[in-house]
């Protein structure tokens, strides 16, 4: 391993999702130099990839786009992305060294035009992961549209170095001898944005996801829906049909101790209803159904648009989904239990939605010395004073936003995000240096 | 004069292209006069889209640019801000709204929808040919910042602004802090109790010299905007008899954390008021708080079944009240679940409309069910019943958990799970001319973009003025305001808009009609050039253009809105 | 001029930037339709359009003037109310010269929130500028 390069801000941000990023916005707008981190190769999370958000319907990217486009511009802030903290110390109040590796990217993202020549020249075919898996795409490529730093990508795990993308580019920007960097920072305070993960359904396999193609998740719904979608319609990817009965299975992986989590998502209710009608717009002469246990619409709005969905004709059904099996066709049956008429009934449906739950970020555990940093039961962060400060952690001076606490809608983490700068702020007024 | 504007016409990922035919757009002003580039683009806002904005200004010369998008109210400074950044003047930047008032007002009608947006951004061009570059003026601004209500919301503001090291008023109109949280017994999930809560808030707070208290104190008038807002405050006596003290003070931002009320249910509602057996969750929570013994009793009777009626005075599908009040069914279920322990032989039964304990407080739901809790859900169109049977209460439900089976049980208590609602005294919000929500709670700009913020500048909210909220979802609410009061004022100076009225000197001969209209007093009478005329002080002037109709030989134009360029604008619309 | 320029009347209307502007963008974001040949221009408070405008914008063919007012919730005073309704009698006293019907200027109060209020508004306006103006 190299030796690390030493630099030095007043804040570090982990994971440059709409938490983080509203976080470093915040602090960068007070005066504080900020490093925001994100491993991924794009900033704005998962919001960026979102269709609509409820109850407005607003456009999820006419929200992220301008906002990452005002972080990666932002004259306090720094944006490492492909970029993972490995380690932090605390070494006093007012001094965290936290070592960081920088992958490469094997573009130079200056450079790059984002002109796809070389998405084009590649040869290699993978799944699209910000697709969620519905189409393919190149070993060489722009993660999606909108993506910020809006540059190619060189995928170094399934590149086969035929060099066919380097002899393309108009720019020269593509460099093979790229290699990992290491920092070691420096930095007064600490706001962890690491967000969550959703819950992967081929843990309930009487569901049939991963076997039955006409059984997808709702992130795979939202990208069908999205403006930067994949197909330019909406279709059920076994045969490429247009729907006409769609049913939404709710509580998949939440709510539910058998996969290990008696949470409520707290998002899925809504997401669910919200995908319901930009379907309907969509699909006018679609039937959408929405199997449920409780509908959760608590939010500022919120009861507002579930009953506005109930009247577009979106047909609610509470009952819990058994078991899904497959016809011939593709066709699905889904079995459940009427929880209305205490029966066990059987509907037919061209497609299934499973509205999967949030479940905690794996990657934040161990980056801490000793563990002094806590968990709940979930593996969430635990919030040490969840009703006099909520985003304090139980190292002093790092804090915690959005979900990485547990799960949470777009304007509660927004909410969490200024919570979160609000006390980075005041503890870097508190221990500033004389 | 503009010769040189750039066009950007917006798909919006197709929140515009599916409806306005943004091509169609395009090709009708590409030709209008001044117009020397014309381009659609998938997302104005993008990154690379302001970029290219940039390199286009450069490049081609540029002296206007418009960007025809969504409402100005959500990207009007992102756009001005490109502008700058091609180092034009940011006022020269015209913004056309095709979206909410164009496409999604007109979905319905695609062919009118194009026609119509051909004729905004065509207007937006008539205004831009106009638009002036414009310098806005620097002045100082009041480093204080009030806070209003010192419940959670409020008392959390106050350390968090006294944290940054600013000075910090806070004002509360009862004689004590703490608001509803100080009434609380134990919380979900801490244990802790509200009344310790606040104490230990109270102390840390009390004891900083930045921050100054005003209990028993009510804001009656405010005047002037942000960076300089006048406050008259009206202190109660504390001891009677002694003089009402009134006081002014200047800040330069305010957090509203007003708080909610109780919902409180009509006589008669769910036999409130006519059954003795029947007490609201508030009443009911400080009921099992206070009492101690083995059995629970109210009123001299001792409580073992309790039913639950929830949703009282929320999500209801007539007249207010349509949205749900989101803390109730944790805070009932805690409270149950808490009397269940504390007394002997409790049953509870609830008497639901689905129960909505989001997130963790799922854990909460499964607590009470594994201790035997009984759950009966009821259709919004068939509430229970509650009547009177000699001294019995009896209630009715039709539970459809049940297959909408009729269920009778005798109770011995009856509590309403009553939600949140706005505070009826408004007058904090009509005197600051805070906008309301379809929930009547106070609303925020834009409840993603900027969700603390309100249109009135200078002025945030925080907690549950602007609707329900739990505590540590009002601290967040809370520190976020007061983050952004902060931001406001923090660096001592602000910017004036430079939207000011404008007298043309040749024409105005003094008669004073103006300066009577002004609201603001920003038009004196002075000598120019050997002639009475009005003179704008354009430091006072907030740009509301009061003064231009009333003026009788129309010497007086609102900078940005002169007659010029709206008869232009008119002549391009009709 | 396509099919829904030619059945609906044309009207212009002024809205306020922070007051009923909000709930005329709010009507779109609810798909709340209206006719397509209503426009807006936004003016920071209704006290401050000129009757020259109004009488303007007869001129040159709208049908209808709609002053979206902000009524007692203007952020600029009280004063508001009673200012508005000052510019609508001096613009109602130039149409009575030009003997311009006075139920094609009309008033009201929107607050930012009045979405429904709005479409209701100038639905009703439309109906009866094609009444009394288009009929055949």
């Amino acid at each position: 391993m190299k030796e690390p390069k030493i630099i030095e801000y007043d804040a570090l941000v982990i994971g440059a999702g709409i938490a983080g990023g509203e976080t470093a916005l915040n602090l960068a707008n007070t005066g504080y130099k900020v490093l925001l981190v994100e491993k991924d190769h794009s900033l704005g999370g998962k919001m960026i990839l979102l269709s609509k958000v409820f109850p407005t319907l607003d456009c999820a990217a006419c929200i992220t786009t301008p906002k990452v486009s005002e972080i990666a511009r932002h004259k306090n802030i720094t944006v490492f992305t492909e970029s993972e903290v490995t380690n932090i110390s605390k070494e006093s109040a007012n001094n965290f060294v936290a070592q960081i590796t920088k992958k490469p990217r094997y573009v130079h993202v200056d450079d790059c035009t984002a002109c796809q020549l070389c998405e084009q020249a590649c040869p290699v075919s993978v799944q699209d992961e910000y697709q969620y898996g519905l189409i393919g795409r190149k070993a060489a490529y722009i993660p999606f549209s909108i993506a910020n730093p809006k540059a190619a990508v060189i995928d170094i795990e399934n590149c086969t170095l035929c060099g066919a993308c380097e002899r393309v580019c108009p720019t020269q920007c593509i460099d093979f001898t790229m290699e990992t960097e290491y920092y070691e920072l420096h930095t007064k305070t600490v706001v962890l944005a690491t967000g969550f993960t959703l819950f992967d359904p081929i843990e309930i396999p009487r569901y049939g996801y991963g076997r039955y193609k006409n059984v997808i998740t709702s992130m795979q719904m939202e990208r069908e829906i999205a403006p930067t979608r994949p197909y330019n319609t909406i279709l059920r990817p076994g045969d490429g049909k247009v729907p006409d009965r769609i049913a939404y299975v709710l509580c998949a992986g939440s709510r539910d101790n058998t996969v290990g989590n008696p949470n409520c998502s707290q998002i899925c209710c809504m997401y669910s209803i919200k995908q319901a009608q930009l379907l309907m717009g969509a699909l006018p002469m679609a039937d959408i159904t929405i199997y449920y246990i409780n509908i959760r619409s608590f939010g500022k709005g919120f009861e507002e648009f579930y009953q506005q969905a109930k009247s577009m004709g979106v047909e609610f059904v509470k009952g819990k989904i058994g078991e899904i099996t497959e016809k011939d066709n593709g066709d699905l049956i889904l079995r459940y239990e009427d929880i209305n008429e205490g029966v066990v009934k059987e509907a037919e449906h061209d497609m299934a939605v499973l509205s999967v739950g949030v479940r905690s970020n794996p990657t934040i555990g161990k980056i801490f010395n000793n563990g002094a940093l806590k968990f709940d039961p979930l593996n969430f962060v635990a919030q040490e004073d969840l009703m006099g400060s909520p985003s304090k952690t139980s190292i002093k001076g790092v804090f915690v936003a959005g979900t990485a606490t547990g799960p949470m809608d777009i304007p509660d983490s927004i909410l969490s995000a200024g919570s979160a700068a609000s006390e980075a702020i005041s503890y870097l007024t508190q221990h500033q240096e004389v | 004069m503009k010769e040189r504007i750039g066009v950007y016409i917006c798909h919006c990922g197709g929140n515009i292209s599916d409806y306005v035919d943004v091509e169609k757009v395009r090709q009708a002003v590409q030709d209008d006069e001044g117009v020397v580039l014309a381009k659609t683009t998938v997302f104005a806002c993008s990154d690379s889209n302001q970029t290219d904005m940039v390199n286009d200004i450069k490049e081609h010369n540029l002296d206007g640019v418009i960007v025809s998008s969504c409402s100005p109210k959500l990207h009007l400074t992102t756009f001005r801000d490109v502008t700058e950044r091609g180092e034009l003047n940011k006022y020269t930047y015209v913004h056309a709204n095709i979206r909410e008032q164009v496409s999604w007002a007109h979905s319905d009608d695609k062919i009118g929808a194009t026609e119509k947006a051909i004729h905004v951004v065509k207007a937006a061009i008539a205004k831009s040919r106009y638009a002036k570059p414009l310098y806005p003026n620097q002045f100082e601004a009041e480093k204080t910042i009030a806070v209003i209500g010192a419940g959670i919301a409020g008392l959390k503001a106050a350390i968090s602004l006294s944290d940054k090291n600013s000075n910090v008023v806070l004002i509360e109109k009862e004689n004590r802090v703490g608001g509803h949280t100080a009434t609380w017994g134990s919380l979900f999930m801490t244990d802790e109790r509200g009344s310790e809560l606040i104490d230990r808030i109270y102390s840390d707070l009390s004891q900083r010299e930045n921050v100054f208290i005003l209990t028993g104190s009510e804001v009656i008038s405010s005047k002037g905007s942000i960076g300089n807002f006048t406050l008259k405050i009206r202190k109660k006596p504390q001891i009677a008899g002694d003089p009402v003290e009134t006081m002014e003070i200047n800040v330069g931002s305010i957090v509203v954390a007003t708080g909610f009320e109780h919902y409180s249910p009509e006589e008669g509602e769910f036999a409130f008021a006519q059954n003795e057996a029947v007490i609201t969750l508030p009443n009911f929570k400080q009921l099992v708080d206070e009492s101690s013994g083995k059995v629970l009793e109210y009123n001299g009777k001792k409580i073992k079944n309790i039913a639950y009626v929830y949703c009282v005075g929320s999500r209801q599908t007539e007249g207010e009240n349509k949205y749900c009040s989101r803390y109730c069914c944790t805070s009932v279920i805690h409270t149950a679940i808490e009397t269940k322990k504390k007394f002997k032989g409790i049953q509870n039964i609830h008497l639901n409309r689905g129960i909505r304990t989001y997130g963790k407080q799922e854990l909460l739901y499964a607590e009470s069910l594994q201790m035997g809790d009984l759950y009966l859900q009821f259709n919004d169109d068939t509430p229970p019943e509650i009547r009177n049977e000699g001294k019995k209460t009896v209630v009715t439900v039709k539970d459809i958990l049940s297959a909408g089976r009729e269920l009778e049980m005798e109770v011995d208590l009856v509590v309403l799970v009553t939600g949140m609602v706005p505070r009826k005294d408004q007058s904090i919000g009509k005197m600051l001319k805070l906008p309301k929500g379809r929930d009547k709670f106070y609303n925020e700009v834009h409840m993603k973009l900027r969700p603390v913020e309100t249109v009135i500048d200078g002025i945030t909210i925080a907690g549950t003025c602007q609707g329900p909220k739990n505590i540590s979802e009002s601290v967040n609410s809370a520190l976020s305001a007061a983050t952004k009061s902060f931001s406001y004022v923090s660096k001592g100076t602000l910017e004036t808009e430079p939207i000011v009225a404008e007298v043309d000197h040749e024409v105005c001969s003094w008669c004073g009609k103006c300066a009577e209209a002004c609201p603001f007093d920003a038009i004196e009478k002075q000598e120019v050039n050997g002639k009475e005329v009005a003179v704008i002080n354009t430091s006072v002037c907030k740009g509301c253009g009061m003064c231009t109709p009333v003026c009788p030989v129309d010497a007086i134009d609102l900078i940005g809105y002169t007659s010029e360029e709206m008869k232009s604008m008119i002549e391009v619309l009709a | 001029m396509t099919q829904s320029f030619n059945k609906n009347a044309k009207i212009l209307v002024f809205s306020t930037e922070k007051i009923s502007d909000p709930a005329i963008d709010m009507a779109g974001l609810m798909k709340l339709h209206y006719p397509p040949t209503v426009y807006t221009i936004t003016v920071p408070c209704s006290s401050g359009i000129k009757p020259s405008w109004i009488m303007h914008a007869y001129e040159k063919g709208f049908d209808g003037v709609f002053i979206a007012a902000d009524g007692t919730d203007c952020v600029f005073g009280e004063t508001c109310t009673q200012k508005t309704g000052n510019v609508v009698s001096m613009a109602h006293d130039q149409m009575k010269e030009k003997e311009i019907d006075p139920a094609r200027l009309r008033m009201a109060a929107i607050c930012s929130v009045c979405s429904e209020a709005f479409v209701k508004q100038v639905r009703s306006f439309n109906d009866y500028l094609i009444k009394t103006l288009h009929a055949e």
